[in-house]
């Protein structure tokens, strides 16, 4: 995961704010509480979004006490408590992710890097055991996420869909995943808050790939990296615009996806992240391609 | 069957009028026009028809037994039966059975490939969510046959959303809905029948 899924605080209201923090630092929490108080550190925005969609279909809301911070204790926090397991589901998905995205470091970096990588490798492994020990689904869908992406990388043939098919699968997998585990609100049927779920995710996870890939174009060129838009498919005359188009598009299915779905107690933050934040996040990106034009306002 | 006012997120004392907008909100950003290339197509299809029932159905409460609103019966109904050279790639493809569509897709000749055949490439990666090649596919069809009304809004459908302008980035903020609009949906329920492969 990589931490493009968050709020735009400016454009939201204290009172939704102040639930998406709750939800934050209970992860947080929560991954002290079920891995290691270094768990903490993984913690990422992309996996908090995550447990918010699992609150946000969750009958009961959330209750939320007041705590302090393990990090600052002057700090006072708000955790959201919820009897679901849309805490443990999202910790563990956390745990698991940062173990393959570790593996994946290790296949690709330098050997230098590789050592800092070997010496927390142990207690990545060790989280990673115990979270799929609990949630295999979530192991076995991150795994093959990472397999599917080394091969799509390595085949002469690949295109920018097939490279981000295996995150924009595996996030597919995970969203549909919450309903098997959390109870469902009234007025959500199972199988259509699973389809639905499941497209917003796959659209969801492509926009990542493809916004990371963005981000990383002028270092992963540098460096003669894979990128999917450094591929012979990808080359265009404009390529800044190929990049919007393409997330833009990606960005605009999971909105569509989405609204299939009945409104949540979360709905409002929800839309904030996909209408405001994600736009911002990529017209940021795309700025960074006109170093000598001022970003424009849509 | 769900309470037709929940449906259309108004209370039962809701006065003709909201009830009308309401609608008309729900009709425009639920429209299957939105979703004719997506994955979960049939999904936004079913939750037409059930916005349009519970619509007919406060008519109905409300006239007394007597016909419902003129949009009744217009969804999904009317449309002539367009002939295809690929009757069981769009069933295939109308069951979600994608790797079923593609074989064939892919068994036709190189020099028999038509515009429809390029559309229905660009549907099927569509529905994958491989937008990138979709996209590609829709243009080529489109290029081939500009007159076909169902390559120009697939393709038109996808270059919206490669651009802002498009319903998922704006319905929650345009509240009107024109007649225009409604012929506009009617057209396009009617590509999205013809490319299902059914006449309705």
């Amino acid at each position: 995961m990589f931490g493009y899924i968050k709020v735009d605080k400016a454009n939201l209201l204290g009172k939704e704010f102040e639930a998406y923090k709750g939800i934050y630092c209970s992860l947080c929490k929560q991954l002290g509480k079920d891995y290691s108080i270094l768990a903490r550190f993984i913690l990422s925005y992309d996996c908090t979004f995550y447990a918010m969609l699992a609150l946000d279909l969750a009958p009961d809301p959330p209750c939320y006490r007041q705590g302090r911070c393990r990090f600052d204790p002057l700090k006072k926090c708000n955790y959201a408590q919820s009897e679901t397991e849309a805490l443990p589901l999202a910790a563990a998905l956390s745990v698991v992710s940062a173990y393959y995205k570790l593996m994946d470091n290790l296949h690709d970096s330098p050997w230098y890097k590789r050592i800092a990588y070997r010496l927390v490798q142990p207690f990545f492994a060790r989280w990673r055991k115990k979270a799929a020990k609990k949630y295999a689904e979530i192991d076995a869908s991150v795994k093959k996420m990472t397999e599917n992406q080394w091969r799509a990388e390595d085949a002469p043939d690949c295109v920018l869909d097939r490279a981000a098919e295996p995150t924009a699968v595996m996030l597919s997998e995970m969203c549909a995943l919450l309903t098997e585990y959390i109870p469902l609100r009234n007025g959500l049927e199972k199988d259509r808050t699973k389809r639905i779920l499941s497209a917003t995710g796959y659209f969801i996870g492509r926009w990542i790939y493809l916004v990371d890939a963005a981000d990383d174009y002028e270092k992963d060129q540098k460096h003669h990296n894979f990128n999917p838009f450094l591929l012979p498919s990808s080359q265009t005359d404009d390529l800044p615009a190929y990049i919007e188009a393409s997330l833009n598009h990606a960005l605009s299915e999971a909105l569509l996806s989405y609204s299939l779905s009945e409104a949540g107690r979360y709905d409002s933050i929800i839309q904030n992240v996909l209408r405001i934040s994600c736009v911002n996040i990529q017209n940021n990106i795309i700025s960074q391609f006109h170093p000598n034009t001022e970003d424009s306002e849509r | 069957m769900k309470n037709p006012y929940e449906v259309l997120g108004v209370t039962e004392n809701a006065t003709d009028e909201e009830i009308k907008t309401a609608y008309r909100n729900m009709a425009k950003k639920y429209h299957p026009d939105n979703y004719t290339d997506s994955p979960l197509a049939d999904v936004a299809e079913e939750k037409m028809k059930e916005i349009n029932e519970a619509y007919d159905a406060i008519c109905d409460m409300r006239r007394n037994g007597s016909k419902s609103s003129s949009y009744n019966g217009s969804y999904g109904s009317g449309s002539s039966y367009r002939q295809t050279s690929y009757p069981d790639v769009r069933q295939y493809i109308m069951n979600g059975r994608l790797d079923d569509a593609m074989e064939l897709l892919n068994g036709v000749p190189e020099g028999n490939r038509n515009a429809e055949w390029y559309f229905l490439m660009g549907m099927v990666f569509s529905r994958k969510g491989w937008s990138d090649q979709a996209y590609s596919y829709f243009q080529r069809a489109y290029q081939m046959e500009p007159s076909n009304p169902e390559f120009q809004a697939a393709f038109n459908n996808m270059n919206a959303r490669r651009t802002y302008n498009n319903p998922g980035y704006n319905t929650s903020n345009d509240m009107g809905c024109s007649m225009c609009d409604i012929c506009t949906g009617l057209m396009c329920a009617d590509c999205l029948c013809n490319c299902c492969g059914r006449g309705c």
